[in-house]
């Protein structure tokens, strides 16, 4: 079979397609973040427990008092867990997917069912949207829409479509077809026939594809917060990049709260709108059936509610504190400019992105910083979404992602080095000292090596040249997963004191943790050590040549990388820049030294 | 007069090349051979007329092709060829426009399983043709209130589809293809998924409403009883030909073929055939010639069977003139109920005394 190059085919495709619809994705873009962004500024502006109240208050109109109740329970839950802010970014960013994703596959399900070309058409387009891995669509989205909100709608919404089109398709064709021939009997014209006969009895059938495309998309937010969309898929990410269980919970708390309002409120909503769910509501409460739990207020009476809750909420929000806190000084190079810094969540990369936030804050500039997974962030940089990372490990590790995207990189210098890759057993290992020494350990090990992400570098290296110099191929397998899978599986192994054998390099906190020992390598398999680099946005220096200097000298000793590391491991989640605060008070003249100001001090030549 | 409703030599044919097998047919191809092609020949070379105010029934099996060629006649299937006229207009001349304004003014269906719009009332349901129509909603309220009330539904307005038996559904079926006030009915199978004592009301009833109305109605059915009840004049379809058209008394006494002939043994005939089939019309007067009681020629068999029984001699049968326009004697009864059509052979004993036997 010859060599079918579909993956060169798609390549160029995309390469194309950013080349010249350059203008429609920015529109589609500035569109996406202008829903997303008023979306977000209605739901943040009132008191978080205002806006619970009146999500309460919509609960209890459409399903009763016991919705309401708990509506308003699993709200203030989410904001007594500080996740209030990410908890409705999350709800923009789900309605503005969910709104174009109806407006996109309600239309497109109407036409299915009325063409069998259309639908036979659409059908494979469906699956390949539905069942296409979401990080095989999310980089394109990165690269069409840049990091942040509208890559994250754009994933989402594709993923969610699908039962959109569906469900639509299947609830206008199972509408009796003896009904549709009687009002085309009568004279009706196909668009009357579609809006009073088919659209009606096919309404529950579409709200439940609603239903789907909105629990779909909240389950996609959890992966559209890789590409930066914040809210509680960044803060899961966050979680699981960093192992801190706790937080991970309770931003997933947030996301089933979420999730179980919506679902139920959409699902009273179908009943709400069809006027055969109507009916049936009419005819239980003829029965009856009024208990005070399922007592719900009239339309008008919620509507009341709502409106007096959400005046009450614009009031406190014009009223509320808006001040800002302008700090002028000598030292303020940046004057508010904003620079925008990626990292990966690990140890070196955190404590390096949030020193730098520190130092860059202190001289004036407005610095955000997000969380990514490796290729996102080269993507990020190379199309000028972010300023610069700090985290590059260069020539080795990264090698890859710097064959793609090194010509739309400035590499402003190593900071750290030199760093080394190896693979790793607990000390208690006494005979497995080299990794030679694994040659005919393979049962031992479970003829397993526990790796990390599989878009990292060193997983290439080791799969294609370390097994192959040693001649471990086909007596281990290296196990994909991701790095805090792989320390947990370190952390459990330690303890019950198994052989394991890990993936891991230095500087790395899990050398001090545990009693670990680094397999040697004669051959050299592993190459040089690299340097760790910051990279920029091609023409960054040029923008901010002051900035460009610093990043161009900084660099830190392993004391200081190691020093800086433990005092943000000790101060915990959520407090990174608190512990450089610390650090840096602890180790004055840092702050002069890497980020000079004219005539504070002669440019230094920090030693490495 | 010219007919109301006229189909000209219609076919329909479904499947690939439809015109190629449409001129395959009129070669005399029959069906069997198309289907081998894998196309569907469901009517084939219908021709009929309805008068304004008949009832026009067309029988057949499942699969015959009359519910095909029903909806022909008001443009839900365009014909593969040939031409329905309606009021001398060529319907299937007409854009899809014009013929969706015919079918909202001047043609209304009534259906097997009723089609009643399961998110609408009652009323609404009634008022749904005249809303298509775009009259007014108080207007159109008050005509489907009437509809109901002509239809025997009359207070049942509020109430929705799903609440009403199967006999009230229809109705409301009825009612709603009345209310537009269309010339022209078509009723698919309008009663057969009724059960058997409803269903005789809806005949019944539908008679009824049509002594007042005067429409013109094409009735399908399958039920040859139901044909012979309702039918001014009755096509016979099989195998998507029509195979004989006539009154019922036609179908009954001179079946075209061995299959209507096979078709028509089991219907009860005495409430079919009327004197003006039975009556030898050899005999006419000016007048009776007695007091007796005398028939017209749309007495059927079994009353005229009764009034024979009453009378001593052959019952008379008379036009609105009371002019004897024919006799029916015993003799033709007995004949007709014993299936027999010869003559009487004689007897060996002419004085007719009966012999006993010790």
């Amino acid at each position: 079979m010859p060599r079918l190059p579909l993956g060169d085919w798609v390549d160029s495709g995309v390469d194309w397609l950013v080349a010249h619809m350059g203008w429609l994705f920015d529109a589609i873009k500035a569109v996406v973040e202008g829903m997303y962004d008023g979306v977000n500024a209605v739901l943040t502006a009132p008191e978080p427990l205002l806006l619970a109240g009146i999500l309460a208050v919509l609960a209890w109109w459409l399903r009763g008092l016991v919705a309401g109740v708990l509506g308003f329970a699993g709200f203030a839950l989410v904001d007594s867990l500080d996740l209030w802010d990410r908890a409705m970014s999350t709800l923009a960013l789900v309605l503005v997917a969910t709104v174009i994703a109806l407006v996109i596959s309600i239309p497109l399900g109407i036409w299915a069912a009325r063409s069998r070309t259309v639908s036979a058409a659409l059908r494979p387009v469906l699956d390949l949207l539905q069942t296409m891995p979401s990080m095989v669509l999310l980089i394109p989205a990165i690269l069409f829409f840049g990091l942040g909100t509208a890559a994250g709608v754009i994933a989402t919404l594709i993923f969610a479509l699908a039962p959109g089109v569906r469900m639509t398709e299947l609830g206008i064709r199972q509408v009796d077809a003896e009904l549709v021939e009687a009002a085309e009997a009568f004279g009706t014209t196909p668009r009357d026939t579609l809006l009073r006969v088919q659209l009606p009895l096919a309404l529950p059938t579409i709200m439940a594809g609603v239903n789907q495309v909105i629990m779909l998309s909240l389950s996609m937010v959890v992966i559209a917060g890789m590409v930066g969309t914040g809210g509680l898929g960044g803060a899961v990410n966050e979680a699981i990049g960093q192992l801190d269980i706790g937080f991970g919970f309770e931003a997933g708390v947030g996301i089933v709260v979420l999730a179980i309002y919506l679902d139920r409120i959409t699902g009273a909503l179908g009943a709400q709108i069809s006027p055969l769910g109507r009916r049936t509501a009419a005819k239980a409460r003829a029965a009856g059936n009024t208990k005070i739990w399922s007592y719900r207020p009239r339309p008008v009476v919620a509507v009341a509610g709502v409106a007096i809750l959400a005046l009450v909420a614009g009031g406190l929000g014009t009223f509320g504190p808006s001040a800002g806190t302008a700090e002028a000084s000598a030292t303020d190079v940046g004057k508010g400019k904003e620079i925008k810094i990626g990292y990966i969540p690990w140890d070196e990369g955190i404590a390096s992105t949030y020193l730098w936030k520190e130092l860059l804050e202190r001289r004036g500039f407005k610095v955000t910083t997000t969380q990514y997974a490796a290729g996102p962030l080269y993507t990020g940089v190379a199309t000028g979404q972010l300023d610069f990372q700090t985290d590059a490990w260069l020539p080795t590790t990264h090698a890859e992602y710097w064959q793609k995207f090194g010509k739309q990189l400035d590499d402003l210098g190593s900071w750290y080095g030199p760093t080394s890759l190896e693979l790793t057993v607990p000390s208690y290992m006494k005979d497995v000292n080299s990794l030679e020494d694994l040659k005919n350990k393979s049962s031992e090990f479970k003829g397993k090596i526990i790796g990390i992400e599989p878009s990292a570098g060193m997983m290439g290296l080791l799969k294609d040249k370390v097994l192959k110099e040693y001649g471990l191929q086909g007596t281990y397998d290296v196990v994909d997963g991701s790095t805090p899978a792989m320390l947990a599986e370190l952390k459990r192994a330690y303890a019950k004191k198994e052989p394991v054998v890990v993936t891991l390099w230095s500087p790395h906190w899990a050398y001090s943790d545990y009693d670990l020992k680094k397999l040697k390598d004669p051959k050299g398999a592993w190459g040089k050590g690299d340097g760790v680099h910051t990279l920029a946005r091609k023409g960054f220096a040029e923008d901010n040549p002051e900035v460009g200097e610093w990043l161009k000298d900084f660099s830190m000793t392993e004391e200081q990388l190691t020093g800086l590391e433990s005092q943000i491991t000790k101060a915990g989640k959520g407090k990174e820049q608190d512990a450089v605060r610390t650090w840096l008070k602890q180790n004055p003249g840092l702050l002069d030294k890497w980020a000079p100001v004219a005539g504070s001090e002669p440019k230094s030549q920090a030693a490495g | 007069m010219s007919s109301r409703l006229e189909a000209e030599h219609l076919y329909k044919v479904f499947g690939r090349r439809p015109d190629e097998a449409v001129e395959r047919l009129r070669q005399g191809a029959d069906r069997e051979e198309l289907r081998a092609d894998g196309t569907t020949a469901a009517v084939i070379d219908a021709s009929f007329t309805v008068e304004p105010g008949q009832i026009f029934v067309v029988m057949g099996l499942s699969g015959s092709g009359k519910s095909t060629l029903l909806r022909m006649l008001n443009g839900l299937l365009e014909p593969t060829a040939g031409h329905v006229r309606f009021d001398g207009q060529d319907l299937t001349a007409l854009s899809d426009r014009e013929l969706r304004e015919v079918r909202a003014q001047k043609i209304s269906m009534v259906f097997q399983h009723f089609a009643l719009f399961p998110h609408r009332s009652v009323l609404e349901n009634a008022a749904y043709g005249l809303a298509v129509q775009g009259v007014p909603r108080a207007e159109r309220e008050k005509r489907a209130a009437e509809a109901l009330q002509l239809c025997g539904l009359g207070g049942w307005e509020k109430s929705w589809p799903d609440e009403l038996s199967g006999g009230m559904q229809q109705r409301v079926g009825l009612a709603r293809a009345l209310a537009t006030d269309a010339d022209l009915l078509l009723m698919d199978e309008s009663f057969s998924a009724l059960d058997p004592l409803i269903r005789r009301d809806m005949q019944d009833q539908l008679l009824e409403l049509q002594r007042t109305l005067k429409k013109t109605i094409v009735f399908i059915t399958h039920d040859l009883n139901e044909a012979m009840r309702l039918g001014d004049r009755i096509a016979v379809m099989r195998d998507g030909r029509i195979v004989q058209t006539g009154s019922a008394e036609d179908i009954l006494l001179r079946p075209a073929n061995d299959y209507v002939a096979s078709f028509i043994q089991d219907v009860d005939r005495s409430r079919v055939l009327t004197a003006a089939a039975l009556m030898d019309t050899s005999v006419t007067a000016d007048a009776p010639l007695c007091a007796c009681e005398t028939a017209t020629s749309e007495t059927t068999f079994a009353e005229l069977c009764a009034i024979s029984a009453r009378l001593s001699h052959r019952v008379s049968v008379v036009d609105g003139a009371n002019k004897v326009i024919g006799v029916v004697p015993r003799q033709r009864l007995v004949a007709f109920l014993g299936d027999e059509t010869a003559d009487p052979s004689p007897c060996d004993n002419p004085e007719g005394k009966v012999i006993a036997h010790a």
